[in-house]
């Protein structure tokens, strides 16, 4: 497969050097390669990730705020080096997870955003406070007092982006943010996420999440298959993930 | 869904956290000294006069209490077995209506303000360099998960009855562990990438 290099739409923000770079990026889990010399320098706005089950998509964005660490080569991100500034990543990285029952810690809406408030320095009178403005900002003042049991899936992927942008951060990595999500749902976070002035990664099954997007990166075990324009590196990944499925038929493996 | 927090607000909602709390105390103080049934059953009845007056959400908590009738089934089995089943009985109508009225607060009460009433209690561990918010966090995230963990067994129950046609009961205890396990290890990774559990004593 070849390997596609991209003009890159260099915006005013990341100008200088690129926003995120990974350098010879190695990475082992459970004593197999997860990744295996991976360098990128990610500097567009839009950015996708894809790749089969396993390819490394979720490791790479846990290496991007810290949540991972390479065993060899080094993650800098907008200008931290992840392993020296691993305490101020969090502030830098917005990390949403797969499934928002894992991410929400608190028992109502408004304490889950102010807890994100204070995590940035606001006391927390000032917390509470805010985290009602933040919620009226989004059309969902009447949220405050909810229990979060009681929202949507939908809802509560909603509040998972909504108490991790107030720590105002550089960079969004989406880690299969849409997986138990209805279209329509989909659609409005997608939407949503459009607007947002932060640079965006965005990993995903759904393969038409990323019009729009600058640039998609497919992973394949462990490796950079393919990367470029959304419509080349995506067409190529469906062939490949087709075709694979045809291979199998028959085969052992499902 | 069994939550410990009621969403709807009620009159009990308004009370401040910290004259409930005290209320709480004081109650159950006072009846400390007495052991009469009549006692006891006017007062888990008195208790569940306030469960009505709090609405059907409310009164559908009291559902809380299935787990613990076994235990209090033991005990009134013990005092019965003493010759002494007059004082299991009042022990017993004490113990529902004073879980009762625990519960009541707090399903009235947000956890930011009971935090409140409670810190200047807590303020004292700063001292051994336990955080308030650490602890704060701790009490919240316990009534954030106890939903999440009752749902987490419902569905364990639901896939086994699915394949056996069966109710799982203990059978579901071991994968309940590891998933709660595993919860707890999603938790800490989301907690990380959020800057992590509060240490210094900023308030």
């Amino acid at each position: 497969m070849r390997h596609v290099e991209l003009p890159v739409a260099v915006d005013a923000a990341a100008a200088g050097a690129p926003a995120i770079r990974l350098d010879k990026v190695t990475l082992n889990r459970g004593g197999r390669p997860v990744l295996s010399d991976v360098t990128l320098a990610l500097a567009e706005r839009r950015i996708g990730l894809i790749g089969a089950n396993g390819s490394g998509k979720s490791s790479l964005a846990r290496l991007l705020n810290g949540l991972l660490m390479p065993d060899e080569g080094r993650v800098e991100v907008h200008g931290l080096d992840t392993r020296e500034h691993a305490a101020e990543l969090p502030r830098k990285v917005g990390f949403i997870f797969q499934n928002p029952d894992h991410q929400i810690i608190f028992p109502t809406v408004a304490e889950e955003i102010g807890f994100s408030l204070e995590q940035a320095g606001r006391p927390r009178r000032a917390a509470r406070e805010e985290a009602k403005a933040v919620l009226a900002r989004h059309g969902r003042a009447h949220w405050a007092e909810r229990p979060v049991h009681a929202l949507s899936e939908g809802e509560k992927q909603l509040l998972c982006i909504i108490a991790v942008l107030v720590m105002q951060p550089a960079v969004l990595v989406l880690d299969e943010p849409f997986s138990s999500l209805d279209l329509t749902t989909r659609r409005r976070l997608e939407a949503m996420i459009a607007s947002l002035p932060q640079q965006v990664i965005l990993v995903a099954h759904e393969l038409d999440a990323f019009s729009g997007y600058d640039r998609v990166v497919w992973l394949h075990e462990g490796r950079v298959r393919m990367d470029g324009a959304p419509e080349a590196v995506v067409a190529a990944y469906r062939r490949f993930a087709e075709a694979a499925a045809g291979a199998a038929e028959g085969g052992d493996t499902p | 869904m069994i939550s410990l927090y009621l969403a709807e607000r009620t009159w009990a909602h308004g009370v401040p956290a910290g004259w409930k709390l005290l209320a709480l105390a004081l109650i159950s103080l006072a009846i400390t000294p007495f052991d009469s049934v009549a006692l006891m059953g006017g007062l888990l009845a008195a208790v569940l006069v306030l469960y009505v007056s709090l609405g059907r959400a409310a009164l559908r908590q009291v559902a809380l209490l299935r787990p613990l009738l076994p235990l209090l089934v033991i005990l009134l089995g013990l005092h019965w077995w003493t010759g002494s089943l007059t004082a299991g009985i009042a022990m017993v109508l004490r113990l529902l209506a004073m879980i009762l009225l625990a519960n009541a607060v707090t399903m009235t009460t947000r956890m930011d303000d009971m935090m409140d009433a409670v810190e200047p209690i807590l303020r004292p561990l700063a001292l051994f360099g336990l955080s308030p918010r650490a602890v704060a966090l701790m009490v919240a995230m316990m009534l954030r998960f106890v939903p999440l963990l009752f749902a987490l067994w419902e569905a364990l129950g639901e896939s086994y009855r699915a394949r056996t046609g069966k109710r799982g009961g203990w059978r579901l205890l071991a994968p309940f562990c590891i998933q709660t396990l595993r919860l707890s290890h999603h938790t800490a990774e989301a907690l990380t990438a959020r800057g992590g559990a509060p240490r210094g004593k900023r308030r």
